[in-house]
C-alpha cells in the first residue's frame, strides 16, 4: 500500500467516523457537557448579581457607611453591619483559639501517638461526626450546655484573676462565648479529620531519616511531620474559618441576639448570620429586607475573601514537603 | 566537638565523619567519645522529657476534643429516644398541648426537598465534572476555582439567593425554591468530588477509548464513569448527607417549619414548652441517625467497591 492511498484511506476513515459521530448524536453529549458547565457559571454569576442588586437599595439608603455603621435599629430605619461584622469575627476568632490547639493536638494524637487499635476506630468516628448537622449542635448547646455555662463555666472564668476583664458582666448562658464553643464543636471534627489525613500522608522515609539523625519522637513530629503536612493543615483551618464565619442557625440559637458592642465574652451578641436569621422574618418590606440581604452580601464578601486568601496561601506553599531541618538542631 | 544546647550529637554529614576519622588518630577519637556521649545523654534526657510532656498534652487535647462530641451524641440519643415511636414517625404534627402527633410531614418534606435537589444537582454535577475532566485551559480552571469558592459560600447566603430568585418574584414559598437552594449548595461539592474520582481513572484508558474511534459519550460512560464509580458514589453520598442537615437555606424558602426536619428542630427547640423540646430532640435523633448512616454508607461503599476493583 502506497503512502498516498494510506493517507486517502485515513481520510475516508475520518470521514466515516465523523458521519457516525453526527448520526448517532455524539454531539448531544458534548453539548450537554457545555450546557452543564455553562449552567454552573450562570448560577455562580446569578448568585453574586442577584444579591448585589437586591442589596443596592439598602446601600442607597444607608450609604457606604452601612459597612461600618454600628447601629442596627429597624424601628428608626437605621441599618449598619459594623457591629455584626465585629461579632462575627470575634466568635470565629475565639472558636479558632479553641479549635487550633485542640484539633491539631488531637490529629497528632490520632496520626502519630495512639496505638493502632485505638486510632483506627477513633479516626473513623471523627470522620462520621464531621457530618453532624449544625442544627443538632445548636440544639444541644441551647438545651444542655447553656444552663451549665450560666451556672458553672462562666462564673469559673470570672473567678480567674487575669482573665476576669474578658468575662465581666452577668452570666445568662446564651453568650458570645457559648456561640464560639458551638462553632468550635461544629468545626472540630472537620479539622481533625483533614489534618490527620495530611499528617498520615507524610512519607515514612522522611520520618526515618529524622530518627536516624537521633531525633526523638516529638522532634520528628515537630520538625518533619507537621512541616510536611502544612498545606493540608492550612487547608483544613481555612475551611474551618470559612464555615465558622458563615454559620447562622446554630449561632442564632445560642448567642442571645443583641446587636450591640460586645463588651465581654459572656454578654449576648450577634453575628451577620444570626442577624439574618432573626431579622429577616420581621424586616419591613423594601428597605428592611434589602438591608438584611445587604448583610448577606457582606457575609459573602467576607467568606470569599477568606477562601480566596486561603487558596492563594496554599498555592504559595506548594505541595507538602518536609521542611529543612533547622540548623541549630544538628551539631557542627 | 558537639555544641551544647539542644543539639543532636551526630556529625552533620557522612563526609565530615570520614575526614575527621582520617585526621584524628585512634587515641584522639577515644578521648572525644565520653565528651560526645555525655553531651548526647544530657540533651537526650531533655528532649525525651519535652517529648513526654507534649505527648501528654496531645492526649489531653484528644480527650478535650472528644468529650463534647461524645456528650453531643449521648444527649441527643438520651433525650430523643423516649420520644421515638412508630406513631411519632407516621403521624402528622399537632398543635402544642394536644397529645400524640408526630413528624411524618417533616420527614416526607425533607425527603421531597432533598430528592428534588438531587435530581437537579447530580446530572449537572456529573456533566460539569466530565467537562473539567476532558478539558484543560482557562475556562476549566475558572470553573474549578468557582466551585471551590461556592463551596465556601455560607448556606444562609445561598438561602437568600433562592429567596431573591424564586420566592419573591413568584410571591409564595415553595419546596422547589428549597430544592434549588440545596442543589446550589451541593453542586460544587459534587463537581469537585466527581472530578477527583474521575482523575483516578488513568488518562491512557480515556485516550485508548477515543483512539478506538468510540464516541466521547461512549468513552465517558464505559471508561470514565465506570472506572470512577466508587469515588462518584462516595462523593455524592457525602454531599447528600451535607444537604440533608442544612437548615439555613430552607429558612426563607419552605412554607412552614413542619415541612422539613431541620426547620422543625429549630422552631420546636427554641420553644419553652417541654413537649416541643421533646419533639425537637426526637427529630434531631432521627436526623442524626439518617446523616450518620448516609455518611457511613458512603465510606462502606467506597471500601467495598475499591476492593472489588482491585
Amino acid at each position: 500500500m502506497t503512502a498516498l492511498s494510506g493517507a486517502a484511506s485515513l481520510d475516508s476513515l475520518k470521514e466515516t467516523l465523523r458521519h457516525r459521530h453526527d448520526r448517532r448524536g455524539g454531539r448531544a453529549y458534548v453539548l450537554a457537557r457545555w450546557a452543564a458547565a455553562g449552567l454552573f457559571v450562570a448560577v455562580l454569576l446569578g448568585l453574586v448579581v442577584s444579591i448585589a442588586i437586591d442589596s443596592s437599595q439598602a446601600i442607597a439608603h444607608s450609604g457606604i457607611g452601612f459597612l461600618w455603621s454600628g447601629t442596627w435599629n429597624p424601628a428608626a430605619n437605621q441599618y449598619g453591619a459594623g457591629i455584626l461584622v465585629v461579632g462575627t469575627v470575634v466568635t470565629t476568632g475565639v472558636a479558632m483559639v479553641i479549635v487550633v490547639p485542640v484539633g491539631l493536638g488531637m490529629a497528632a494524637f490520632l496520626s502519630e501517638l495512639a496505638p493502632r487499635w485505638l486510632a483506627g476506630p477513633l479516626s473513623m468516628a471523627i470522620d462520621l461526626l464531621a457530618a453532624v448537622p449544625s442544627i443538632v449542635v445548636g440544639l444541644w448547646a441551647l438545651l444542655v450546655l447553656s444552663p451549665v455555662f450560666a451556672n458553672h463555666v462562666e462564673p469559673f472564668f470570672k473567678s480567674i484573676p487575669v482573665l476576669e476583664w474578658l468575662f465581666h458582666g452577668p452570666a445568662y448562658g446564651p453568650s458570645i462565648l457559648l456561640a464560639s464553643v458551638v462553632l468550635a464543636v461544629m468545626t472540630l471534627p472537620t479539622v481533625v479529620a483533614l489534618s490527620r489525613t495530611a499528617l498520615s500522608g507524610v512519607a515514612l522515609a522522611d520520618r526515618e531519616a529524622a530518627m536516624a539523625l537521633g531525633a526523638t519522637h516529638w522532634q520528628v513530629i515537630r520538625e518533619v511531620v507537621f512541616p510536611g503536612a502544612r498545606s493540608g493543615i492550612a487547608a483544613s483551618l481555612t475551611l474551618a474559618v470559612g464555615r465558622a464565619l458563615g454559620e447562622s442557625i446554630a449561632v442564632a440559637m445560642v448567642i442571645g441576639n443583641n446587636p450591640s458592642v460586645p463588651h465581654s465574652l459572656v454578654a449576648p451578641g450577634a453575628t451577620l448570620g444570626s442577624a439574618i436569621v432573626n431579622q429577616f422574618a420581621e424586616a419591613s418590606p423594601g428597605i428592611g429586607t434589602s438591608s438584611v440581604i445587604a448583610l448577606a452580601a457582606v457575609l459573602l464578601v467576607l467568606t470569599l475573601a477568606v477562601n480566596a486568601g486561603g487558596q492563594a496561601m496554599l498555592r504559595g506553599m506548594g505541595p507538602g514537603r518536609p521542611a529543612r531541618v533547622r540548623k541549630t538542631r544538628v551539631a557542627q | 566537638m558537639s555544641r551544647a544546647g539542644d543539639s543532636v550529637a551526630v556529625p552533620a554529614a557522612a563526609g565530615d565523619l570520614d575526614e575527621s576519622q582520617a585526621q584524628l588518630g585512634w587515641a584522639a577519637r577515644e578521648r572525644r567519645r565520653p565528651i560526645i556521649q555525655a553531651a548526647a545523654r544530657r540533651t537526650l534526657r531533655r528532649r525525651r522529657l519535652a517529648g513526654k510532656l507534649v505527648q501528654a498534652l496531645c492526649v489531653l487535647c484528644a480527650a478535650i476534643g472528644l468529650a463534647p462530641l461524645v456528650a453531643l451524641v449521648y444527649y441527643t440519643a438520651d433525650r430523643g429516644l423516649p420520644g421515638i415511636s412508630l406513631s411519632f414517625l407516621t403521624n402528622a404534627p399537632v398543635p402544642e398541648g394536644v397529645p400524640g402527633g408526630g413528624i411524618s410531614t417533616a420527614i416526607a418534606g425533607s425527603a421531597e426537598i432533598v430528592g428534588l435537589a438531587l435530581v437537579m444537582a447530580i446530572p449537572v454535577g456529573l456533566l460539569a465534572a466530565l467537562f473539567l475532566h476532558e478539558r484543560r485551559g482557562r475556562l476549566a480552571a475558572g470553573i474549578r476555582f468557582g466551585a471551590d469558592m461556592l463551596t465556601g459560600v455560607p448556606s444562609i447566603v445561598i438561602g437568600i439567593f433562592a429567596y431573591a430568585l424564586l420566592v419573591r418574584p413568584l410571591h409564595h414559598f415553595s419546596d422547589l425554591a428549597a430544592s434549588f437552594a440545596l442543589a446550589v449548595l451541593m453542586l460544587p461539592i459534587m463537581i469537585r468530588a466527581d472530578e477527583e474520582a474521575m482523575r483516578t481513572v488513568a488518562m491512557d484508558l480515556w485516550e485508548a477509548g477515543v483512539a478506538l474511534g468510540a464516541r466521547r459519550s461512549r468513552v465517558a460512560r464505559s471508561v470514565v464513569l465506570r472506572g470512577a464509580l466508587p469515588g462518584l458514589v462516595t462523593g455524592n453520598l457525602l454531599a447528600v448527607s451535607r444537604g440533608v442537615g442544612e437548615t439555613a437555606p430552607l429558612l426563607f424558602t419552605v412554607a412552614a417549619p413542619s415541612f422539613a426536619m431541620t426547620l422543625l428542630i429549630y422552631t420546636d427547640g427554641t420553644q419553652p414548652f417541654p413537649s416541643d423540646q421533646q419533639t425537637a430532640w426526637a427529630t434531631a435523633l432521627v436526623l442524626l441517625m439518617f446523616v450518620l448512616i448516609l455518611s457511613g454508607l458512603a465510606r462502606v461503599v467506597a471500601w467495598r467497591l475499591t476492593r472489588r476493583a482491585r
